[in-house]
């Protein structure tokens, strides 16, 4: 079933038009990433999903929205740059938010307790925030995002600002929030996307120019190669495969032969026979899986 | 109601953390008391400093004790009101620039509480300092001077409140209607000065100016008597405390919280 629908979005800022024009669904339950180099209008459009901002054109409709279109209840935010009160303690902080959403003051306690330990800085609950370090910040953005059992969590580059074990920590937190919550996140790194996400939009230049599951990408973009390294390489191995019926060019690069297929099923059956009656010493067979990386150089760069 | 009440004590906490609970108090109590103290010592204080000239005949009259409160109070319209500007100009606008207005405001927030809630806090603030600053007043005029009747000490309190209470309120107004602190409290300001000046000036057209209060308040203590334009000055007062709050909400909620 699906959470929100968003149709014909468009967003300008002083006649310049950033976002052009987005259409799209995010189901209940599922992790989205929205993926795109910097100023592609990542952060605009969680934005205006977290009411923020007010779109120019198109509507956002949450199904589950409050007769008078609020869905401030229904969503938890992450901004890029998360800030607070730095007097407060964040133990302090999660409770004051906890309230504002609409806990009691036991119910918020408890829940920011768990949270603290969730998120990994209940030792540094009674600090102030003003003396946290930036993951710190960052875990704490992710506590508050959730603290109300949101049904949708906007997080907005959650782990760009993070060194590299900060990243890890966070991205194994959002596969344990991903049970609980629709997760949306905006990111350009993207391997995060990869790692955690089902679906994957692709933004650029305010507009949509992929999207999909991960498998329906790489379907889609999927290159049939089969990669071959050989213990040694002779000069018969290269004529072989190039003048394979199956073959539509060769890359050789040291002992690595490359080859693009017209059919992966069949290339691989049969070269793997053709390699086992020739008895060549083969070190790797890789049918090669298109990554992310690849997709993203592919829609960016025509 | 509990989510206006979580507001409201973050507000009150946050200005005992930042001391405001301490320096707003002491400085009100400072301005007013001065006043009594100098007009006092003054005949020691020149005499110390080498005295008048030989063959200088300079009697000093000793003033009433209501002109020594009045001139106390007087500090309250110039120094007070600079002090409440600086000290809430930056009460939304401060916190939308910074970014955590957006943090707290995705969350089901009232516009009207959250704005409400700050202007409450700081008006908890401007009204304890001054009755603290301005009893200290009272009590050192008593016993320097003469008691003035405390009735007209509660009367003339609560006139100089409902000033300050309009320079509060419209202070609260542009710091959400702005982006820039610093541009709130200098429109603030000069606007508080340009009213003052131009109600005393023409003081015979807009005596129900909500600036007039102080003088009103100034003539009760010097002249026992209430001027009758207490009334619609007070009216005025009122009416513009509830109009600005209320385009303060008016403007907060129109305006896009992610800059």
């Amino acid at each position: 079933m699906s959470l929100i629908q968003i149709k014909g979005l468009k967003k300008s800022f002083q006649g310049n038009q950033v976002i052009k024009g987005l259409d799209f669904k995010l189901e209940k339950g599922k992790c989205i990433a929205l993926l795109g180099p910097n100023g592609a209008g990542k952060t605009t459009t969680l934005r205006m999903l977290s009411g923020l901002m007010k779109p120019t054109e198109g509507s956002i409709s949450f199904s589950e929205a409050k007769k008078d279109g609020d869905i401030r209840h229904l969503i938890g935010y992450l901004p890029q740059f998360p800030v607070f009160y730095d007097w407060m303690s964040g133990f302090e902080f999660l409770q004051y938010v906890g309230k504002l959403a609409g806990l009691t003051s036991k119910e918020a306690k408890e829940r920011s307790l768990k949270l603290l330990e969730l998120v990994g800085i209940i030792d540094a609950k009674n600090r102030r925030i003003g003396k946290y370090s930036g993951g710190m910040r960052q875990r704490l953005g992710i506590a508050q995002a959730i603290i109300n059992r949101p049904q949708l969590v906007i997080l907005d580059e959650p782990v760009s600002a993070l060194d590299p074990f900060g990243r890890r920590e966070v991205l194994e937190l959002l596969e344990r929030l991903k049970k609980e919550t629709t997760i949306l996140f905006s990111t350009h790194i993207l391997n995060d996307a990869e790692e955690v996400c089902d679906e994957i939009i692709f933004l650029h230049n305010g507009e949509i120019v992929e999207s999909g599951t991960m498998d329906d990408l790489r379907e889609r973009h999927q290159q049939a190669k089969i990669d071959l390294i050989f213990h040694r390489k002779t000069e018969g191995m290269e004529r072989t495969f190039r003048t394979h019926s199956l073959t539509k060019s060769i890359l050789v690069d040291g002992n690595r032969i490359s080859v693009f297929v017209t059919n992966v099923e069949s290339a691989r059956k049969e070269f793997l026979k053709l390699i086992y009656e020739k008895e060549w010493q083969l070190d790797k067979f890789e049918v090669s899986s298109m990554t992310l990386e690849d997709v993203f150089m592919k829609v960016v760069g025509k | 109601m509990s989510q206006w009440m979580t507001l409201f004590n973050k507000e009150v906490l946050e200005m005992w953390r930042n001391f405001k609970w301490i320096w707003v108090p002491i400085t009100f109590i400072l301005l007013g008391v001065s006043e009594p103290l100098t007009s006092y010592y003054l005949p020691q204080i020149i005499k110390s400093v080498g005295g008048l000239p030989e063959g200088a005949i300079f009697e000093m009259p000793k003033p009433t004790a209501g002109a020594v409160l009045a001139s106390g109070l007087s500090q309250y319209s110039t120094f007070g009101v600079l002090v409440i500007v600086l000290g809430t100009m930056g009460i939304i606008a401060g916190e939308r620039k910074n970014g955590v207005a957006a943090m707290i405001l995705v969350k089901p927030v009232s516009y009207f509480s959250y704005v409400t809630s700050k202007w409450a806090g700081s008006l908890l603030l401007v009204w304890i300092s001054l009755f603290i600053g301005y009893i200290s007043t009272w009590y050192y005029t008593g016993q320097l001077f003469d008691w003035v009747p405390i009735g007209e000490f509660f009367q003339s309190f609560a006139l100089y409140g409902l000033w300050l209470t309009v320079i509060l309120t419209v202070t609260v107004f542009f710091s959400a209607a702005l982006l820039s602190p610093g541009l709130a409290g200098f429109i603030s300001l000069a606007l508080a000065l340009i009213v003052s000046i131009l109600s005393g000036a023409l003081s015979h057209l807009l005596e129900w100016s909500p600036s007039q209060l102080t003088s009103y308040a100034g003539a009760l203590l010097t002249g026992g008597k209430l001027p009758s334009d207490t009334m619609p000055a007070s009216l005025t007062a009122l009416l513009l405390i509830v109009l600005f709050l209320w385009f303060s909400v008016f403007l907060f909620k129109k305006k896009e919280l992610a800059a």
